[in-house]
């Protein structure tokens, strides 16, 4: 659902809590987490969706990809999943299920989870992913709180799924710019999310359907400084510009952008097209790390050479103005 | 003049009804009747990117979008034979990083050679495209690169495999011409007038 709906639907709702509950929903964050021990804790999450490309296997993987990586976010590791089935058996053949399945087990089995079982209902349209479970040492949560001033901001996967989606739905897309998003959205979080365990890191969430500046605005949440970015710096799908360009914005940047432009210095110069990939809607985007500024070179370093290519500094935490995000 | 009502319809579906008219249409003028700010930008942003200029006027809470074609506008005529006295479409393919068979350090230097000197074809230059090992032609730290981004200068259209960059791994390392696919290169080989493999 989009921004402020849900917090609309939800206000004011109490729910049940006690003193285990480490992460719940008092503050936005990608999971809840809640103590088991001293040292341990378990990571909740769920996730679902229609299908954003055509071919079902591939379907699955994103599907099971963009669930797993909340747990990542948290710094976690995922240990268990459970599938969550919509489908239309009167419109769709079996076959097309188990393929979509078979995508969710491969990424599951790529994140050395197991899977336990799962729900399924008869439905109008396809929907899929994954409840999953998690571990973490309640001393290692990475919660999306936490910035300090000075801290450089990682990201890891190039932003601009939603557009390039739009732009396929629009038959504008190439095979190869199709194949290359669909690769990007099922690869999963995991080296990142690894590779970020070994740095001085103070928060981390992953970007997904509030855009990167919606997630960057729930990072400020209650903290006591800024955020400043430079689109240059972005990891940004080449096509996705090109495709912003000719007005292919899915309806969900626009809702991102009217739920948060109020917060955001937009610099002189960056054209609508680029404003629209800063509040892109992802499917199982790339993590975002505010890491320690000494070590964001290393962090980013460390990250390419384990393959995560894509992974740059791409602004930093300021003092002042608090609450505010400014991009250059 | 063609006519798009995309009242009541939320982003994307106003730019695809919008492309939808111009490819079944071609028209000369249209208008596109739009109730929301984000459809209106989109829609101007679409027609401008295939050669419309466009006004809008905006009475209560509906948009009216009129876009006239451009003289950059693409191609919408079926493509007709060439005219008399028009240049020759010459497609040159380069489907290797080396010029000839024999040794490849000399069929390296052939090819830098080659690139450099295919400017003197002028305007019967229509497409140059890489395939297989050529796309390493393209990328950075290539000695070809500069010549090719010069003859790209001039307005050249020049096409990159991008299943044989991805093959390679050099997606992000490609620096010149547009990623391609087999369907734009066998439309580009019907298209020209004499293809020439290298």
């Amino acid at each position: 659902m989009p921004p402020g709906d849900l917090d609309k639907a939800l206000c004011g709702l109490e729910f049940p809590t006690d003193a285990n509950v480490l992460v719940g929903l008092s503050k936005a964050d990608d999971a809840g987490v809640y103590r088991i021990s001293d040292e341990l804790a378990l990571i909740q999450t769920v996730d679902f969706f229609t299908p954003i490309v055509d071919d079902p296997y591939w379907f699955g993987q994103i599907a099971a990809a963009n669930a797993l990586s909340d747990v990542y976010a948290m710094g976690g590791e995922p240990k268990t999943a459970m599938n969550l089935v919509g489908f239309p058996l009167k419109k769709m053949d079996l076959s097309i299920l188990r393929q979509v399945i078979q995508g969710g087990i491969d990424k599951v089995r790529e994140a050395g989870a197991v899977l336990l079982g799962g729900h399924s209902v008869e439905d109008d349209e396809l929907k899929y992913g994954l409840s999953v479970t998690g571990f973490v040492h309640p001393a290692r949560i990475l919660a999306k709180h936490g910035l300090k001033a000075g801290d450089r901001l990682v990201l890891t996967k190039p932003l601009g799924t939603g557009i390039v989606n739009t732009a396929i739905k629009g038959n504008l897309a190439s095979d190869e710019v199709t194949r290359r998003i669909a690769v990007l959205m099922a690869t999963l979080n995991r080296t990142a999310a690894e590779v970020m365990q070994k740095y001085p890191v103070h928060a981390c969430t992953d970007i997904t359907g509030f855009g990167l500046i919606g997630h960057l605005a729930e990072m400020l949440e209650g903290a006591e400084c800024g955020l400043k970015i430079v689109v240059e710096n972005l990891p940004v799908i080449d096509a996705a510009l090109e495709f912003s360009a000719m007005g292919m914005v899915p309806g969900g940047a626009h809702k991102n952008r009217s739920f948060r432009e109020h917060m955001v210095d937009l610099g002189e110069g960056i054209d609508p097209s680029m404003r629209d990939i800063l509040y892109d809607p992802q499917t199982s985007g790339g993590l975002c790390i505010a890491v320690a500024a000494d070590s964001a070179r290393a962090l980013v370093d460390h990250l390419q050479s384990e393959g995560v290519e894509y992974a740059t500094i791409f602004g930093e935490v300021v003092e002042s103005p608090a609450g505010r995000i400014q991009v250059a | 003049m063609s006519k798009v009502d995309a009242r009541g319809l939320a982003c994307p579906a106003p730019v695809l009804a919008t492309k939808a008219a111009i490819e079944s249409e071609h028209p000369e003028r249209m208008e596109v009747l739009v109730d929301n700010d984000p459809s209106r930008e989109n829609v101007a942003r679409f027609l401008a990117s295939q050669g419309y200029t466009s006004a809008v006027e905006q009475k209560g809470e509906v948009y009216t979008i009129t876009a006239t074609r451009g003289p950059d506008a693409p191609q919408t005529e079926p493509v007709a034979e060439a005219p008399e006295g028009a240049p020759t479409k010459i497609m040159v393919m380069v489907a290797s990083d080396c010029m000839g068979t024999g040794d490849d350090i000399l069929g390296a230097k052939l090819m830098i050679n080659f690139i450099k000197t295919l400017k003197e074809m002028g305007d019967e230059l229509w497409r140059l495209v890489f395939v297989n090992s050529g796309v390493k032609l393209t990328i950075d730290g290539a000695g070809t690169l500069a010549d090719i981004q010069d003859l790209e200068a001039t307005g050249l259209t020049i096409l990159v495999c991008g299943t044989c960059l991805d093959h390679f791994n050099l997606l992000e390392r490609k620096q010149v011409g547009q990623t391609t696919n087999m369907l734009d290169i066998v439309t580009a080989m019907q298209l020209a007038d004499k293809v020439i493999n290298i």
